[in-house]
This record gives structure tokens, sequence and C-alpha cells, in this order.
């Protein structure tokens, strides 16, 4: 099936880790939420007009993708397993709204996977366009062709003094999110993170960790995104949103820098004891693994390790989730079965990695 | 202590989340923690829950209460009632923004730091007028400030581009763009 690429575990190009400030700035992500105005929005539409609207933006990217030299391939969402739809959400190319499949519903993947455009999800569109590392303007500049070839052939719902007209009035005028994805083990260390946090929310830009608030964020990933899409341009929003992060690249390598000055060995300790457990261990749990993947990457960042690529740790965040576990396994996994296969994903791929690399320590060689 | 959510296994993670300014806590054991939260982060959660937020912006008025006042704006292409969309958080169609207008510049003021007009892209489709039109806005804008700040110079610039562009939005009405 032509799905079949997309659900392989292979790294998407997102994920390879290139480019400046990549040590701490992981991901940017760009989406645009726009709707037909000929249609009812997915929260009032009938299955009928969801299937027209599928049919409309469907035909336009297969027909028109080669105008961006962008080939697309048309996932129907009930066509597909709950597995593989599982597999769309961990590696981020559908959300899970789309994936329960409430109505007529698809995705449309570029090739490289950079771009992925879901349609009736909360909207009608939502444009997504995904690079690795930190780069605002590129990424959104992807989008927006994409989004202007779309409005050269579908009429879009647009209103003189709100802009884009969506489902939520969150979205409502730009219909834009942008988002870096940045890993910040310092400033979690040192709990700064809890200060930037309700300073940066009042500058219309919003940080969140995975476990929602705060400082126990899951791998000490969090995500700065803007929040406001009304009374400013694009072009505004995206530069506010660069200045902040700029920002808070700086105050994470800073307080790398303290934390590596004041107490090196408790430091270095603790990232190679994680290496052991990421490479050793026989059960492994979704949080160990996040905070073990955060200490290694930072051990990368310090030059300690040198050995591993940080473009596997990035795969591995990805495949270590239930659904690509349960495929990697061949088999439907029980909680304790899944820990028993995510130890056992991380030690394979480790052996590889130091069969490529050698698996002497950084400080070793040097 | 046992896990909150499948009362199973013991609880080893704390989950602390806090909405709308209400704390709660849970215990979790390791695999639940994972399941909820499951690495979605690339995926935007509503950021809060916009329609607790709306009704408690306008709470929602129950007619039993004030028969006479009846009449709620009702979308006429969908049906959404304005009720609809705070219970829900969401609109139902394009025309519900004209069918609530008049409540929204409240709904967008707060949820947009106070703003409430789009300031981005028009779709080509929009037709130059709009642009124009827009344009014309942001330099008189500009043009208020540099007289303000005493830069004449630019000022009469701006004031010249403004005229330049109300021409050319005159010319375009009269041959009935």
């Amino acid at each position: 099936m032509a799905i079949d690429r997309f659900l392989e575990p292979k790294a998407s190009s997102w994920m390879a880790n290139e480019g400046e400030n990549t040590d701490i700035a992981m991901s940017t992500r760009i989406r645009l939420a726009r709707n037909l105005s000929e249609f009812k929005f997915p929260y009032a539409f009938t299955e009928d007009e969801a299937l027209k609207v599928d049919k409309a933006i469907s035909s336009v990217l297969l027909d028109k993708g080669n105008e961006l030299n962008q080939e697309f391939t048309h996932i129907d969402i009930h066509e597909i397993s709950p597995l593989h739809r599982e597999l769309l959400v961990e590696k981020h190319l559908i959300s899970p709204h789309l994936a329960a499949g409430a109505h007529a519903g698809s995705v449309l993947l570029s090739k490289n996977e950079e771009l992925s455009i879901m349609v009736n999800e909360e909207d009608h569109l939502r444009i997504q366009s995904l690079q690795s590392g930190f780069h605002l303007q590129e990424t959104y500049k992807i989008a927006n062709e994409l989004d202007t070839l779309i409005e050269e052939n579908l009429q879009y719902a647009f209103h003189e003094k709100f802009g884009y007209l969506t489902s939520c009035p969150t979205n409502t005028g730009t219909g834009m999110r942008a988002s870096v994805m940045l890993h910040l083990p310092a400033l979690t260390m040192s709990q700064q993170i809890t200060r930037i946090i309700p300073a940066i929310s009042r500058l219309g830009m919003v940080v969140r960790g995975i476990y929602g608030e705060g400082s126990e964020a899951l791998g000490n990933v969090y995500q700065i995104s803007n929040q406001l899409t009304l009374g400013k341009s694009e072009y505004e929003i995206l530069q506010d949103l660069q200045n902040m992060t700029e920002q808070i690249i700086e105050q994470e390598r800073r307080a790398r820098e303290a934390i590596l000055n004041n107490s090196p060995l408790k430091l270095e300790d603790r990232i190679y004891r994680s290496l052991g457990i990421l490479t050793y261990s026989r059960l492994l749990t979704t949080e160990e693994a996040a905070k073990c993947l955060s200490d290694v990457r930072l051990g990368i960042d310090l030059r300690l390790i040198k050995n591993i690529d940080m473009s596997i740790l990035n795969e591995l965040m990805i495949f270590m989730q239930p659904a690509f576990l349960q495929r990697y396994s061949e088999k439907p996994l029980s909680p304790n079965e899944r820990d028993i296969a995510r130890a056992q994903l991380f030690r394979e791929r480790l052996k590889e990695e130091y069969k490529i690399n050698g698996d002497k320590e950084g400080e070793d060689s040097e | 202590m046992i896990c909150n959510q499948c009362g199973e296994r013991p609880a080893s993670v704390l989950v602390k989340q806090k909405r709308n300014g209400q704390l709660t806590e849970r215990h979790l054991c390791h695999v639940c923690a994972a399941e909820n939260h499951n690495l979605n982060l690339a995926f935007e959660q509503d950021p809060l829950a916009i329609h607790q937020l709306l009704s408690n912006w306008f709470p929602v008025q129950s007619p039993s209460v004030s028969p006479v006042k009846k009449e709620v704006s009702v979308c006429p292409s969908c049906g959404f009632t304005f009720n609809n969309f705070l219970k829900l958080g969401k609109f139902g169609c394009a025309n519900c923004y004209e069918a609530f207008e008049s409540n929204l510049e409240e709904i967008f003021k707060r949820l947009h730091n106070g703003n409430k007009e789009h300031a981005g892209k028009i779709p080509a489709s929009y037709g130059s007028t709009l642009k124009i039109k827009k344009e014309i806005e942001e330099l008189r804008k500009q043009l208020k400030a540099s007289i303000d700040a005493e830069e004449f110079e630019e000022a009469a610039r701006l004031r010249d581009k403004v005229r330049e562009l109300s021409k050319e939005l005159e010319g375009s009405a009269n041959h009935g763009d």
C-alpha cells in the first residue's frame, strides 16, 4: 500500500537534527487553519459535506502539488486500521483528533514528511509544515506557499475584519500556530523554568511541557508557541517568537555552563548513568527512557558522549511509543511487555550505533 | 499508594494539572502516566478549556429566568445559537461570525491580548481592494506617528503615498472591480 512508507520506523527528515541551535531547538512547526467558504465547519457539517470537502481539497493537492515540486499521498482516515492511525499520531503526522475519525477525513503527506495536510480535523484544512532545528521563517514559507496554491483553486472563508475564519476563536485571524520544541534540561534542573513559563504567557506566547503545566515535563522537552492570532501579521508573530526563543536558548546555555562549572562530576555521573540504563536495561518505562534520553542528549551537546548521533535519539523518542513498539514486536503488548520491548529497542539501536562509531567513551578518545 | 486511574499498579508519578486556576493532582502509575501523556507534545491541545472560559465571561441565561428577553442570536446558515457557541467554544460555520458579531469583539479582545482585528495575510481572491484599504489604514497610523514625532519629511512622504493609494482605490471602484 502507498501509505506503508509513512508507517515505517524510519526517521522523517524533521528528526534529522541539522542546523543551527539544534542542540537546544529540536524542531519547528507551523500550522495554518483554514476553511472553505462554501461548507459548514466540521462541528456542524453533514457527512455529505465532509466528503465533498475532502474531495475538493484532495484533488487540488494531488493535481497541483507538482507546481511546488511536491508529491502528496492521500490517506483516508477510515480506510486504515486503528494501529496505523496510532502510528501516524506517534510520528506527529496527524493529530489524535483526526485519528478519532468522527467523520470523513484524510491526511495528505508529502514524500519527505515535512508537509502534512489534515482534512476535516477541527477545521477543513490544517496545513502543517515541519522542519528539524530552529527555522521559523523558512518553515512558514513552505506552509505559506502551499496555502497560496490552495487559495488559488478554492475559496477560503475569510472576513475583512476577522481574517481567516476558524472553528475555534483562539485561531481566528492568521489561523497560524508556530511552535518550536526545546530541550531545556539545565533550566529545568535549576528550576528557572518555573519562573520563565508564567512570564512568557503575559507576552502572548505559551510554553508547555508534556505534563501540561510545568516543571516536570517528560524528557525536559518543552514547546513554545504563539497564542495570539489577531492583531499581528504572520511576520510579526514569527519575529516575536523568534526573539523569545533565542532568549530562552541563551538562558539555557548559561544555565548549562553554570551547572558544568559548579558540579561537573555530578553532571557527568548523571549523564553516564543514564547512558548505562539505555544501553543495558531490561525493563524501561516511558518516564525513565525520556529522562535518560534527555541526559544523554545533554551529554552529546557537552561533547562528553561522542559515539552516538543525535538523530538516533530523536528517532528513539518517537519509536519508543506504544504503537511503534507494537509494530516492532509484531504483536499487541501489555504495558509490562512494552517496557521489555522498549528496553530491547534501545539496546539494539545503541549497539548498532556503537558498531558504527566504536564503543569507546568520548573521554577515552581524546 | 495505588494508581488513581487503573487502580492496580502502585502510583509512581504525581501529575499536576492546572486548568482555569484550579490545580488537580493525580497519583498515577508509570504506565497510566505514559499513556495519558503519550509524548503528543507536537500537537497542541487546547491551551485552555475555551468553552469554560467563554461561559465564565458570558453566563448562559436560563430561559426561565428571563422569559421576556428570549431572542437569542441564531446563525441562519448552520443553526448554531450563541449559547451553542458558548457551550462548545467553537463556531459552526463562517456565517456564525456575522450572526454573533455583536459579542465577538469582547471575546476576541480577551483571547488575543486586546486585539480584535486581523492584520495578516489576505487571500488574493479577496481582491486588491481590501489589500489597498488595509495598506492605507496602516500608512495613516504611521503618518500620525511621524507627525507626533515631528518627522515632517517622512510625514509628507506618507501622505503622498496615502493619496496615491486612495486614487488607485477610487479608480478600481469606478471600473466596477
